[in-house]
């Protein structure tokens, strides 16, 4: 590996460090009126850290990161008004509280955002209105906590400066060093926040941006990881807002005006989404050019020139500076997909796959089956689930068949949770799961193939499988060894530092299949795999098949007729949401009703 | 609880509901046939306001100040739509960032123009007794206007070639634009439509809400949120909520305070928001 290389992996904590390094070093050097103003850079940068955490890296637009922000300020404010005089320190008693509050309000509204599985638009604009109605609330609230006085409009002034001494002595720190305390805690913050997201939760934060659906089938519940991530990003802005009231000594209901909302996007926007380290590099871009321009921090035409550069930004700069600047430097570094060009064709090694599917039911136990009981599904006059009373079990392949419209999919998408029946029950082993979120479905055993392949494409081929497997497995060195497996299983060792992105579209099914096998699931339920598949492939996936249920439960919803007789199991047809018939392959092409409805003629129809 | 102070709050909340509709309708309009929201909604509704004032002030007559409020605001939003909106098809968030900073820069516009305070018109003040109480007459016409511009925008979406095509392009985009019809234009003409409805709104609603630069804000929570609660529905669906939210906020705040009718707008949305979490329509059959 060459230092070039080597950097660009160190990049996310190098840089940042001598970034801090220099600035404490600063601290010491600039003038007081500059390091008054580079408290401000950093604290905003903080707010829009906290941004970068939920937007970039969770996937959700948050408008009320100012609202998380202004609630952690003012009570980070209160405190330190009434405990400051008593112990001297103010940090201690504002900090701690500013972040907790950021965190529990932003922790409530994500709850509501998120369990209640609200869609991205209501989800970001109920965050842009929590705000606006802070903001409408505190113009008239006016209360009084011991010593602090919240005046509604007026303000809350009063509050005192940064102490880090203690006792009756201790004097405000003077604005050089506010600046050195307000970039000691951003550090942490960021290095914190940097750690979390490349820890196993920051993987499942990352999943769930690139591919929901995908996330919550490998057995995560997705919504307690976004409640979390949403919470963090709220202490982050809490933490900011109470560096805010202590730098600032006076607070108001400006703090949750739209022009204050407006700041966070515009730094994640100029420093680079999802960068973590972007929006301190926005924070100093945008705060340096109004300090140059002249206008600082309140000049009568900032409103204008940042609402049109949101604009500009939007439209022109979607990366932001760091996005161009690691752009720029990834075309020197060697190009990590070269290896996906020269893939050759998958080959199952079978005997592999056996033995991984060995030890897995040693492992989890023994193949569930599953069942529905007249289970039933309707949109409005259509009914493509009519009382589908079906068992499966395992020993060999079921497949379920039907022409267009017979309600394969609907069946299977009940089955799995996607959609909720109106009557009737399914069952996975001896658990009644009608009603149970898909996340469950799959801890109990169930794994998922959708019809379009599903990978996390930013994500490395080894990374995608050692992500599901860690899913089941909760333990690290044990993820690595099934993900390495199945790679070896799969032949694809050579692509596996390849962005699942860069496979072809066969590849991407085969590391579909490969990561539903890493969950090591009691019942696979397969939707049309063989689909875009080639004829050599078709035949591997059919060994697959027949391989994986002898020990599981296996589901195919099929039309590809060929591929359903190589794999010599039971076959279900289905018409007009209803059983039609059943038995094997070759029975059911000799069965006149059937040929009837696939070819739509006579009566069946 | 007297008669005649129910029966005058029930009007003036079923007013409350009524304005409220009007000043949503436009972004429903634009959010129902693009998939878009349109966070400048309330500085067009500004934009509106500010035209028929300065058109009162320089002697046209009131009503003819509203047409041109609606051709201004129509023409602004056609330009944004073809300047910035069109750049940015399928990419919700990065729209409602640049109608995000659209408002803005639209609102520092206005205080630059005409400063942060605004004289009213004078409009002859003409009210109804109810037993003790009286009610301006004014609010209690907004109510027909409101159903007045239910019935355009129906009209429009059922009658008129460009409905048809607004809602074709809606459903299935591919389509529409396999058998000719240009999607483009049509957003622009939704686009500005939704703009123009906006201009509408604050030219109609001026003798009650002065123009202000800051006005757009204040009415644009809750017609965000009624937008979002109504769903993908547009004309039915933003009816239902509007008059549910809006009068209900309004009850709450006739016999508690108007932040409190606030506070309630935004707990029974987040409510119904979490029992519908796309909309209280998104399920619903029909689609206008």
């Amino acid at each position: 590996m060459t230092l070039s290389q080597r950097l660009y992996r160190a990049s996310a904590w190098a840089f940042p460090a001598i970034a801090v390094a220099v600035a404490l070093i600063l601290s010491f050097l600039i003038d007081p009126y500059l390091a008054f103003l580079g408290a401000s850079w950093v604290i905003f940068g903080l707010l829009g850290l906290s941004l970068d955490i939920v937007w970039g890296r969770g996937g959700f637009l948050s408008l009320g990161q100012t609202a998380f922000f202004g609630l952690g300020g003012y009570l980070g404010a209160i405190a330190a008004v009434n405990l400051g005089p008593l112990i001297g320190n103010t940090l201690l008693p504002t900090l701690p509280i500013a972040a907790l509050i950021g965190g529990l309000c932003a922790g409530v509204l994500g709850s509501l955002i998120f369990f209640a599985r609200m869609g991205p638009l209501q989800a970001t604009i109920l965050s842009y209105t929590f705000t606006l109605l802070l903001w409408s609330v505190t113009q008239s609230l006016k209360f009084t906590v011991g010593a602090a006085v919240v005046g509604g409009d007026n303000g809350m002034s009063g509050i005192p400066g940064m102490v880090i001494g203690f006792g009756e002595g201790a004097r405000p720190l003077a604005p050089n060093g506010v600046f050195a305390v307000c970039v000691i805690v951003a550090a942490l913050a960021y290095f914190a926040t940097l750690a979390l997201m490349r820890s196993t939760f920051g993987r499942v934060v990352d999943c769930i941006r690139l591919d929901i659906q995908k996330t919550e089938l490998l057995g995560h519940d997705v919504r307690r990881v976004q409640v979390a991530n949403m919470a963090w990003a709220g202490a982050v802005a809490g933490l900011a807002g109470g560096l805010f009231a202590l730098w600032s000594n006076y607070l108001n209901p400006s703090l949750f005006s739209v022009q204050e909302a407006l700041l966070p996007p515009i730094y994640v926007l100029v420093g680079g989404l999802g960068t973590l380290a972007g929006p301190f590099v926005g924070a100093l871009a945008i705060g340096g050019l109004s300090f140059w321009l002249g206008g600082g921090a309140a000049g009568g035409q900032t409103t204008l020139i940042l609402g049109v550069v949101l604009v500009l930004l939007v439209l022109f700069l979607r990366n932001g500076i760091l996005g161009a600047l690691d752009q720029l430097w990834r075309r020197f570094l060697p190009d990590p997909n070269a290896a996906a060009r020269d893939a050759g064709e998958v080959r199952i090694n079978v005997n592999d796959l056996d033995l991984i599917l060995r030890e897995a039911e040693a492992q989890v136990g023994p193949a569930k089956p599953m069942a529905t009981d007249q289970a039933f599904k309707q949109f409005g006059g259509v009914i493509p689930v009519n009382k589908v009373s079906r068992s499966f079990v395992p020993g060999r392949p079921m497949a379920l068949i039907g022409p267009n419209g017979a309600g394969k999919s609907s069946y299977l998408k009940t089955c799995v949770g996607v959609y909720q029946p109106e009557g009737g029950q399914v069952t996975i082993g001896d658990t009644d799961v009608t009603h149970a979120p898909i996340f469950c479905r799959v801890r109990l055993g169930m794994g998922v193939k959708n019809q379009k392949p599903q990978v996390f494409g930013a994500l490395s081929v080894y990374d995608n499988l050692w992500t599901a497997a860690y899913a089941r497995t909760r333990d690290k060195a044990k993820a690595s060894d099934v993900a390495g497996r199945i790679l070896a299983m799969l032949g694809m060792t050579a692509q596996s530092g390849v962005e699942a992105q860069a496979l072809s579209h066969g590849q991407q099914q085969w590391l579909d299949i490969g990561m539903v096998l890493c969950v090591a699931p009691r019942v696979v339920l397969l939707d049309e795999p063989a689909a875009g598949m080639t004829n050599k492939e078709t035949r591997e996936l059919s060994l697959l098949v027949r391989t994986l249920a002898r020990h599981t439960t296996v589901v195919v919803v099929e039309h590809d007729m060929e591929f359903v007789r190589t794999l010599e199991g039971h076959v279900t047809v289905l018409h007009q949401g209803e059983v039609f018939a059943e038995g094997d392959i070759d029975s059911l092409r000799a069965d006149e009703r059937v040929l009837d409805i696939y070819l739509g003629r006579r009566q069946h129809v | 609880m007297e008669a005649d102070f129910l029966a005058t709050v029930l009007l003036s909340s079923l007013s409350s509901a009524s304005i409220l509709l009007i000043a949503t309708i436009g972004l429903a309009v634009v959010f129902g046939l693009m998939g878009v929201i349109n966070l400048a909604h309330g500085e067009f509704l500004m934009i509106g306001a500010y035209t028929a004032l300065t058109a009162t002030q320089a002697g046209v007559p009131y009503l003819l100040s509203i047409p041109i409020a609606v051709a201004v605001t129509m023409a602004i939003g056609a330009l944004v739509e073809v300047l910035i909106i069109s750049r940015l098809y399928g990419r919700i968030f990065d729209t409602m960032l640049a109608t995000w900073g659209i408002s803005i820069a639209f609102y520092q516009l206005a205080v630059l123009t005409f400063g942060t305070v605004s004289p009213g018109i004078g409009m002859p003040q003409i009210s109804v007794q109810i037993g003790d109480y009286s009610l301006a007459l004014y609010p209690l016409l907004m109510n027909v206007v409101a159903l007045l511009m239910l019935g355009f925008v129906y009209l429009l979406m059922t009658r008129s070639v460009y409905g048809m095509k607004a809602r074709a392009s809606i459903q299935v985009p591919e389509m529409a634009r396999a058998i000719g019809i240009s999607s483009s234009r049509v957003n622009t003409l939704t686009f500005a439509l939704g703009c123009g409805l906006a201009g509408f709104a604050g030219a109609v609603l001026l003798p009650i809400v002065p123009a202000t630069p800051s006005m757009g804000f204040a009415f644009v929570i809750k017609a965000f949120l009624t937008v979002v609660v109504a769903g993908p529905v547009t004309l039915t669906g933003s009816a239902l909520a509007a008059i549910g939210l809006g009068g209900g906020a309004s009850v709450t705040a006739s016999f508690l305070t108007s932040v409190a009718g606030d506070a309630f707008f935004f707990i029974v949305t987040a409510l119904l928001l979490w029992r519908f979490p796309l909309g209280i329509s998104a399920r619903w059959r029909r689609k206008l």
